[in-house]
């Protein structure tokens, strides 16, 4: 007798099942089960997963839901027979989770007899049989007949054996035959103890609390058929008919078959016919003199293999929506693996023109025929504006037709040891320190000796025992997320291919899916994203009069030459301190190398050891040399036409895929799950099986086993860090043109990142710093003469001088931009005083009171005390004047004029950093100069004249501070003094000893010794001397009572 | 979000402080114990304090959260003179292990400020107070922060500064609250305070012209004492849980007695009925010239009247009320308890003793988990005999004894509580399987086998239990 178990719950019922949708069908399988039913509560999250499992190994697995219902409804198992059933089995868990909160669905019974049509259902029974269940039971039989069993369980309790017999004759009453079900909550009895601890999370209790609500043994695993009629020894057909019912489904999910919008293509044209049209229109704008040959060649090549694979719809929907941003004059720029091709640089998707030296990245390499899946393109949007364009998709296709996908949230080490410990009962310190022991998203589990350095013991049964639970949660998903902006459009109801819940946004809806789910399945996903850069791009673009970022003029040598200095602050992607430090020993002199550049600096590749293999290389230092297969195995150069480009050292993830396919002989089939194992959940996937099957094709094949070993600890560094190069190319395009801007216009690119804030690495104060070093001249907003916006007002007014950056209003902190506006008015229509301000733009004393602290009243002869004081003298709230107009002329009476303190500029300084975040009257560290060099401390930009190894001090402001996940503990700390910035490398021993200075400070000493290396400088730290408490000096001129949070500027903290 | 609330010396010195992310502190210093603010307790605590105060001025105010007023108008002399008096106060509160300071000035206001803000302990004359305010920052007023932030960022760091600015324009800026307070502070307004009365005790006392001695004068006073301090109860509807009775000798020894109730009572018999059996306990010495009696536990309850139409009806509670007093009076508290349900797998501890007249707190005996009467403290081996792997056993023998098993129920599988083990420890085999089984002679029988076969250590038979 072969059973199918049809009543299990993965662990997409979140903090209930204990087993992994795959670790289920894997289970399923070994155990010969005839199908396995995949039913979570209300969700259909984790069936796509289950059944990609089951498509993989040979395991029929049953899509369904477990609904359960909110007015008292007993609980129904439901799996759709055909494709129609599964359009209303997923409209009715729309319905209810429409009705509710993110991530609940409130379902009602009516709900379910209205979406019946084409359900078997399996009812499960309450605890207690009592009557209204019988009623319900029998109500369900009558209207669904044929289509409605009850399930029974043996959960091993006192009463197993009588609670059947009492099932099987309501049963029999009811007209519901019983069906075996195990009630599967995990796929081995070894989760029991997991499956206890998301019970107590779930709960909100620790262990010893949850008492009755954990389950008394650990039975609710999948079990053998044998076994199943073992337990069901007298009720064989109960067995028998879950077979039976899983032969009466047809559905797969595979028959979700995509169809694409319809809307793109006008009316009695092919999609083909009309891309192409798009396309060769597109080619004669971007190449108005005349489209070279080899841009026309490739445009037929790759339109005949969009339509070779049916993809036009594809490009006509991201060109639908790329067109109307353009329309609205929003920047956007694709990228992904077919944003690379002519089509979409024809098309304006791109501004990389593809037919550029070393762009020679064939598109079908990208789309291949193989991989079938659609095509991945993302386009990055203005941050600012992107919300706009959102709103465009769902206004074309409809809500019930687009939606956003879905992120799984994982669990992280950090939560999964929260979650543990609070589960276990361990005290809130010992989570915590646990906890802290993980730095960063993402570790390997938890080493001994991080517990060790918490304080704790990791022997200690407790310690033990949580983290070995915690390690078992790891990758489990906690809930769902809206994904950032992939949206899945369809042409039939949305909400009948998968259930559609509500975001915590209002009006935001996703679907139960993400990203991998679509891809496994085929559906059509657009990544409408969003980029601060584009917003600053498209801002200095605006202040230029460029139209478009393909006309900035190309490979500007001046541009590569300021980059090669690290002279990057504020340019895209190349501003970290990282990237700093290896451009000048990149020394990019072509578009290329920024693309390298890009890619060569993420974690993938600094884990996989890439990094000095390709500079030594690239320096000269190391030979390039590529590794050939036995003769008889293939062409020596195999090696060097995959990884020719990037000196024989793989960097992008398309390398890694064609290493495999090329030299270790993966089928592209495999080579895909190797991305996929990478991409997703790398340190708990599959990886390693992937890792021997490469070394070993790679050691046939006649290459030397090491080599071949090396070649997959780099694929491996990748994990999913690695950065296609689709995606490097559209990025460091972004990194020319923001480098470029800078280069050329340093005003307006500071202008232009700052009316962008909040974005990118690096804080207003340090922006106009860098303009300032770049001989912008920068001067204060001013309620006379700031717009909203940072602004280049031309000096003299008549124009001819270079003019200067003038610092917006929206600098001002707590300043509203309705308020400014007014402000903006008041003052063109001729208002020359405070009073005069304030009346006409109808200004609340609170805005008042935010200009004149931030001294923006300069212009008419106040400083910041003055100007405050003559705002809060002036009448109390401004809404009662309007019935005493002569009281609000000069406010009240006459007032003698009052002797306020004078204010040192320290204290200006440091008013100015609290409203402003930035001051140009002087660098708080220049008023700290005696007692730095009463500390030996030297200037940031005098490191510069110390040898390699000296002893040295130095001193500032901490502006940013990294732990780095894939530096081994070492925190680099960059200071800001009033000559420039210095960089600090604390190791670990060093961080452990001064963890306090090194983690919290903000006015720091540090007392080390130079490390030089090129251009390259640091100064490595032994100790430090806090002196954050000194700069309430800057206000008082005396040393703070007592300890607060004493900070200019919040340093910008990444680990 | 977890912030720091309070912090001690050894971390102050760390650079840690109050309102600082707790998250953010222990990150800082590894290690940080923290535990949870209580904010309840420590105004309670204020309170308590408050009262104690009460030796040293009858008017004592709460100045929330952290300090108290006292007012000590006419009272000094009495411990010569103010300084001494601070002296005392800041020394007593030491030694309570209270670190504390303190001033004293002419208005609650200005000995506030000083008190919290001054280097030390400060005497300040009637009129001295603007001189003494002026060094200190505006903040002693205890404005609104960010008033109080604004003003300095005038440049009016101290409280001499503000006070010499006129008085029309710091009211036009800063609302009239800036000004009442430096009035208040400066004397020229006087401060409404709000002085804790400690509540009555609930105590009496019945004090003799002639001392007493004899046994039953003694269950005499005992009686008339308790009928004092019930009709007192009686007026104000409540009930007491715990009685003291204190007899106090002429020696001036105090011999103490208490008993407690079941539920919180004010029959003045009933008392004195469980203080009967401890009186000759007492030895009363030279005689007895005071006796007090103090309720404890005091709380409100009803009119014991009860309706008519209940007629003479007594709930379950209050009927064997008496008794259980009497049990726990003589017995302990220990010895008189009910089992009552607890929510746990393991039969070992789904049991829980709660006192005898404790409201129930679980919804009872579940029927599908059927437990014995009599559950042994320890299981005894038995040897049965089942079939494989999990058929309930076909005869058993125990303590020597042969059992054929009649009727059987089960297995009932319980998993052992990893939790409880070293996590290598738990295995799936790890399973208790209970069976009810019922011999010929219609005895019931608890049992168990532990582990299963197949299942590495061959199991073992036990008898947990008697229906």
């Amino acid at each position: 007798m072969i059973y199918a178990e049809l009543q299990t719950t993965t662990n997409y019922d979140f903090l209930r099942g204990a087993s992994h949708p795959g670790e289920l069908v894997l289970a399923a399988k070994a155990l010969g089960h005839a199908a396995i039913g995949i039913a979570d509560r209300n969700t259909l999250a984790g069936v796509v997963r289950a059944w990609s499992q089951g498509k993989a190994i040979g395991q029929r697995v049953l899509a369904g839901a477990r609904l359960v219902f909110a007015d008292g409804t007993p609980e129904v198992i439901c799996y759709p027979i055909d494709r129609e059933a599964w359009g209303r089995l997923t409209r009715l868990l729309t319905v209810g989770q429409r009705r509710s909160r993110k991530g609940e669905c409130h379902l009602l019974a009516q709900d379910l007899s209205a979406h019946a049509e084409g359900q078997l259902m399996l009812v499960v029974p309450p605890e207690r049989l009592e009557s209204p269940f019988e009623s319900r039971l029998r109500d369900l039989a009558r209207d669904h007949p044929g289509q409605v069993w009850l399930l029974a369980s043996r959960g091993y309790g006192a009463r197993d054996l009588k609670r059947l017999a009492r099932l099987n004759a309501l049963a029999q009453r009811c007209g519901a035959p019983m069906v075996a079900g195990n009630d599967v909550l995990y796929h081995g009895p070894e989760r029991r103890a997991l499956q206890d601890v998301l019970t107590c999370v779930r709960e909100g209790c620790t262990i010893t609390e949850a008492g009755l609500r954990l389950e008394a043994n650990a039975e609710r695993h999948l079990k053998a058929s044998a076994e199943m009629a073992r337990l069901f020894a007298d009720y064989p057909e109960a067995v028998a008919r879950t077979a039976e019912i899983a032969d009466r489904v047809t559905f797969d999910l595979s028959q979700l078959k995509y169809e694409y919008p319809r809307e793109p293509v006008p009316p009695g044209k092919t999609a083909i016919a009309h891309l192409r049209d798009l396309a060769w229109a597109g080619a004669a704008w971007r190449y108005p003199a005349a489209i070279p040959e080899k841009v026309g060649a490739l445009l037929n090549a790759e339109l005949a293999l969009i339509e070779e694979l049916d993809y036009p719809n594809y490009f006509l929907t991201v060109h639908d929506i790329v067109h109307w941003a353009r329309s609205q004059g929003i920047l956007c720029q694709g990228r992904g693996s077919a944003a690379n091709s002519v089509v979409c640089f024809c098309l304006g998707v791109t501004s990389v023109d593809p037919t550029e030296p070393d762009h020679d990245m064939l598109f079908a390499r990208f789309i291949s025929r193989e991989r079938d899946e659609p095509p991945d393109i993302d386009v990055d949007f203005e941050h600012e504006r992107r919300e706009l364009v959102m709103q465009y998709v769902y206004e074309r296709y409809g809500r019930a037709r687009a939606a956003i996908c879905a992120t799984v949230i994982h669990y992280r080490p950090r939560s999964a040891i929260r979650d543990v410990g609070k589960a276990l009962g361990l005290t809130e310190d010992v989570t915590a320190a646990l906890a802290g022991t993980v730095w960063g998203s993402w570790g390997d589990g938890l080493p001994d000796e991080h517990i060790r350095q918490a304080g704790l013991d990791p022997a200690s049964p407790d310690i033990r025992r949580a983290t070995t639970l915690a390690t078992e949660l790891l990758g489990f998903p906690r809930h769902l997320s809206q994904h950032v902006g992939g949206f899945v459009l369809t042409e039939r109801r949305l909400d009948e291919t998968v259930p559609i819940g509500n975001g915590a946004m209002k009006d935001r809806t996703f679907i139960e899916w993400d990203k991998d789910d679509i891809d496994a399945l085929g559906l059509m996903k657009v990544d409408v994203l969003a980029l601060g850069m584009l917003t600053a791009i498209k801002r200095a673009m605006d202040i230029l009069g460029i139209a478009d970022m393909a006309d900035i003029p190309r490979e500007d040598p001046a541009v590569y030459e300021m980059l090669s200095r690290a002279d990057s602050v504020g340019v895209f992607q190349v501003e970290s301190r990282a990237q700093m430090s290896m451009l000048p020993r990149m020394k990019p002199n072509r578009f290329y190398d920024l693309v390298i550049e890009v890619a060569i600096v993420r974690p993938g590749p600094i884990q996989g050891d890439m990094v000095h293999p390709y500079l030594r290389r690239r320096e000269g230092i190391e030979k390039v040399e590529f590794p050939k297969p036995s003769p008889e195995h293939g062409p020596p150069d195999e090696l060097e036409r995959v990884l020719g480009k990037t000196k024989g050292v793989p960097l992008f993830q398309e390398q890694a895929m064609r290493l495999a396919i090329e030299a270790a002989k993966f089928t592209p089939e495999e080579a895909n799950g190797l991305r996929r194992a990478m991409a997703t959940f790398r340190h708990y996937g599959d990886v390693g099986v992937y890792g021997a099957k490469f070394v070993e094709g790679m050691t046939r094949r006649g290459y030397d086993p090491a080599f071949a070993q090396r070649c997959f600890k780099q694929i491996e560094g990748f994990g999913s860090y690695g950065f296609p190069e689709s995606h490097a190319i559209s990025f460091a395009k972004l990194v020319y043109v923001s480098a470029w801007i800078k280069c050329r216009h340093p005003d307006v690119f500071c202008a232009a990142l700052l009316n962008s804030q909040p974005m990118g690495f690096y804080q207003p104060a340090q922006l106009v710093r860098d303009a300032r070093e770049h001989g912008v001249e920068v001067r204060e907003a001013d309620v006379m003469w700031s717009g909203w916006d940072c602004e280049i007002e031309p000096d003299p007014p008549s124009g001819a001088g270079k003019g200067f950056l003038r610092l917006g209003l929206r600098q001002i902190r707590g300043l509203r931009q309705d308020e400014a506006a007014r402000l903006i008015a008041a003052r063109k229509a001729g208002a020359r005083t405070l009073s005069d301000l304030a009346r006409i733009a109808d200004l609340s004393r609170q805005a008042l009171e935010f200009l004149a602290e931030a001294d923006a009243f300069r212009s008419l002869g106040l400083d910041r005390r003055a100007a405050l004081w003559a705002v809060k003298g002036m009448a109390p709230e401004r809404r009662v004047e309007a019935d005493a107009p002569l009281l609000a002329l000069m406010g009240a009476p006459a007032e003698n004029a009052v002797d306020l303190p004078a204010m040192a500029l320290s204290a200006h300084v440091a008013e100015d950093y609290r409203t402003t975040s930035l001051s140009l009257k002087a660098h708080p560290c220049r008023f700290f100069r005696p007692l730095l060099n009463e500390l030996g401390a030297v200037t940031a930009v005098s490191l510069r004249d110390r040898r390699d190894g000296a002893r040295v001090a130095v001193g500032g402001l901490v502006l940013i501070r990294q732990r780095p996940g894939t530096a081994k503990g070492i925190v680099f700390i960059t200071l800001e003094d009033e000559t420039g910035s210095a960089n600090v490398v604390v190791w670990k021993d060093v961080f452990a000893a001064n963890r306090r200075e090194a983690m919290s400070a903000a006015f720091l000493v540090v007392h080390g010794r130079m490390q030089k290396a090129g251009e390259v400088i640091h100064v490595v730290a032994e100790r430090f001397t806090d002196l954050s408490g000194r700069l309430g000096e800057l206000r008082t001129g005396a040393p703070a009572l007592r300890a607060s949070e004493p900070r200019l500027l919040k340093s910008r903290d990444f680990h | 979000m977890r912030r720091l609330a309070a912090i001690d010396g050894a971390a102050a010195a760390l650079g840690l402080f109050v309102g600082q992310k707790a998250a953010d502190a222990s990150a800082l210093a590894p290690g940080l114990v923290t535990a949870d603010a209580e904010p309840e307790a420590d105004s309670a605590a204020l309170v308590a304090l408050a009262d104690w105060c009460c030796r040293f001025s009858p008017a004592v105010a709460i100045d929330a959260p952290d300090g108290l007023v006292l007012d000590i108008t006419g009272v000094a002399h009495l411990w010569w003179g103010e300084g001494a008096m601070v002296a005392d106060l800041l020394r007593r509160l030491e030694s309570n292990g209270l670190t504390a300071r303190a001033s004293v000035a002419g208005n609650p206001a200005a000995a506030g400020a000083l008190a919290r803000f001054a280097p030390g302990p400060t005497l300040v004359a009637e009129g001295g107070e603007a001189e003494a305010l002026a060094p200190l920052p505006v903040t002693a007023l205890r404005l609104e922060a960010p008033v109080a932030a604004q003003i300095v960022r005038l440049g009016l760091t101290t409280i001499g500064r503000l006070a010499a600015l006129p008085r029309a324009a710091l009211t036009r800026r800063f609302g009239a609250e800036v000004v009442t307070r430096l009035d208040q502070a400066l004397g020229k307004s006087r401060q409404a305070l709000v002085f804790r009365r400690p509540p009555t005790p609930w105590l009496a006392r019945l004090a003799f012209a002639e001392p007493i001695s004899a046994p039953e004068d003694l269950a005499r006073v005992t009686a008339d004492i308790a009928a004092l301090i019930c009709a007192r109860l009686e007026t104000e509807g409540r009930g007491a849980g715990r009685f003291e009775l204190t007899f106090h000798r002429l020696d001036g020894k105090a011999i103490p007695l208490a008993i407690g109730l079941a539920i919180p009572g004010r029959d003045p018999r009933a008392i004195a009925r469980l203080f009967a059996p401890m009186l000759e306990t007492v030895d009363p010495g030279f005689g007895i010239e005071v006796v007090t009696l103090a309720a404890m536990a005091v709380e409100r309850r009803g009119q014991s009247q009860r309706r008519l139409e209940q007629g003479g009806e007594v709930p379950v509670e209050e009927g064997v009320a008496p008794l259980v007093d009497r049990l726990v009076n003589r017995l302990g508290d220990e010895a008189v308890w009910r089992a009552e349900p607890h929510p746990s797998h393991a039969p070992e501890r789904a049991v829980m003793r709660r006192p005898a007249l404790s409201p129930s707190a679980s919804a009872g005996w579940s029927r599908d988990r059927p437990r014995p009467l009599r559950l042994f403290r320890r299981p005894e081996p038995i040897e049965a005999m089942a079939p494989i792997p999990d058929d309930p056993p076909v005869f058993f023998r125990w303590r020597g004894v042969h059992h054929r098993v009649r009727l059987a129920e089960g297995p009932e599988r319980l998993a052992e509580e990893w939790w409880r083990r070293p996590l290598e420890d738990d295995r799936p085999s790890r399973v208790r399987d209970y069976y009810r089984v019922e011999d010929e002679s219609g005895a019931r029988f608890w049992l168990f086998r532990a582990g299963l076969y197949g299942g590495g250590d061959p199991p073992k038979w036990w008898l947990h239990g008697l229906f």
